[in-house]
């Protein structure tokens, strides 16, 4: 199931199918042990698909989190469709997005029936605060991961900042997403992202300027 | 007010907030507040602030957390389950739908420019969830001087550290600090 890193073969480059059972207790792992959601979320599933069981690409990766975070509904719970689908198909995607939901709601389930009157011990609140704190680094890490497979072009920064901009100003990110979408098709270069992911896995679309 | 009625207005709730939780992170708070404290009166502020720090201690999106516990409370097992689902099934659809239009798309040159676009939007909306995050978890400086060590430390020993120790760390701290 793991993949050499510096196998280059065009076998290699075929997606990688995993079984439904190791595809459940890998995403339920990383479901049951991230506080926070989808973006905290993914720097963990770097470190276990790309990192860890080399599944993914570092570039599959952050291409799969662009799609989740662009398309409605919740980052980790897209994220887990797209992985599943990518490693297992439709019964992959089924499998993932199940293993996804499912720590968290027994997670809730069992705070409602049993440690709610628990929650306001303090040393379990300051527990609690630190690890909150932690995954603020997090999502700060995740998107600095993501920022460094960004190709940095005057066209990446204006579009970026554009967001930005448009967060900040208090409107919904939706319209971050439409303007970044609006503006990329604009202004930005059309050949797809190439950097290589330290992996050895450099796929080079073929591309059909369709105008 | 009946059982299906009840059933039927848990799943509209949380298709709505399932669709509108864009971006991640805190992002989604706003708007699940103004669903279920303003429109639907099922929580009162007081319960929506117990719940965004439930939500805080528990795995996974906060979207899914507030699902399964107003679904909970409003209609016991079968609430927590409709709600859950409601909150997965816009994600299962829209991708389901759009993952064979992905693949053909993939050579397509402008959708090529179009996702190069959408990368740098994605880069912003991270970048703002880290900041509302971190807004409203570091109130002094001992929290950011710990939220500054996390980043770093995850930086420093990105592959080496398993990002959940790190979180882990944060809470010993936490217990040590606060």
């Amino acid at each position: 199931m793991n993949r050499p890193a510096e196998d280059v073969s065009p076998a290699a480059l075929a997606p990688i199918r995993v079984s439904r059972a190791v595809l459940f207790w890998a995403f339920v792992r990383v479901a049951a042990l991230t506080l926070g959601g989808g973006f905290a979320m993914a720097a963990v599933m770097r470190h276990e698909l790309v990192h860890k069981r080399r599944w993914l690409s570092e570039d599959e990766f952050f291409s799969a989190l662009s799609t989740a975070t662009a398309v409605p509904g919740p980052v980790a719970v897209n994220l887990a469709f797209l992985e599943g689908r990518r490693l297992g198909g439709r019964a992959g995607a089924a499998t993932t997005v199940l293993a996804m939901v499912l720590p968290s709601f027994l997670a809730i389930l069992l705070i409602v029936a049993f440690v709610l009157p628990y929650l306001n011990h303090p040393q379990v609140g300051a527990f609690f605060k630190g690890c909150a704190i932690a995954v603020a680094g997090q999502i700060a890490f995740a998107a600095c991961a993501f920022a460094r497979r960004l190709r940095r072009t005057w066209q990446s920064g204006l579009i970026c900042a554009a967001g930005l901009a448009v967060v900040v100003a208090g409107w919904h990110p939706v319209w971050a997403i439409l303007l970044a979408a609006g503006l990329g098709c604009l202004i930005c270069r059309p050949s797809p992202p190439l950097a290589s992911d330290g992996g050895g896995r450099e796929v080079e679309a073929e591309v059909e300027e369709i105008e | 007010m009946t059982m299906g009625t009840t059933l039927f207005q848990l799943l509209i709730s949380f298709l709505l907030i399932a669709i509108g939780a864009y971006g991640g992170g805190l992002v989604a708070v706003p708007l699940i507040e103004h669903e279920l404290v303003g429109h639907r009166g099922w929580l009162s502020f007081d319960q929506m602030a117990e719940l965004v720090a439930i939500a805080q201690m528990t795995p996974g999106p906060i979207a899914v957390n507030a699902a399964t516990f107003v679904g909970y409370r409003q209609a016991a097992l079968a609430g927590a389950a409709v709600a859950t689902a409601a909150v997965v099934l816009p994600s299962v659809c829209v991708l389901g739908a759009l993952s064979g239009v992905l693949e053909r798309l993939k050579n397509n040159a402008r959708f090529l420019r179009v996702q190069q676009g959408l990368r740098a939007g994605v880069l912003s909306l991270l970048l703002y969830a880290a900041w509302s995050y971190g807004r409203a978890v570091v109130v002094g400086w001992t929290e950011m001087v710990l939220a500054v060590l996390a980043f770093a430390l995850l930086v420093a020993m990105d592959r080496k550290v398993h990002p959940v120790a790190v979180i882990l760390g944060g809470g010993l701290a936490g217990l040590i600090l606060f």
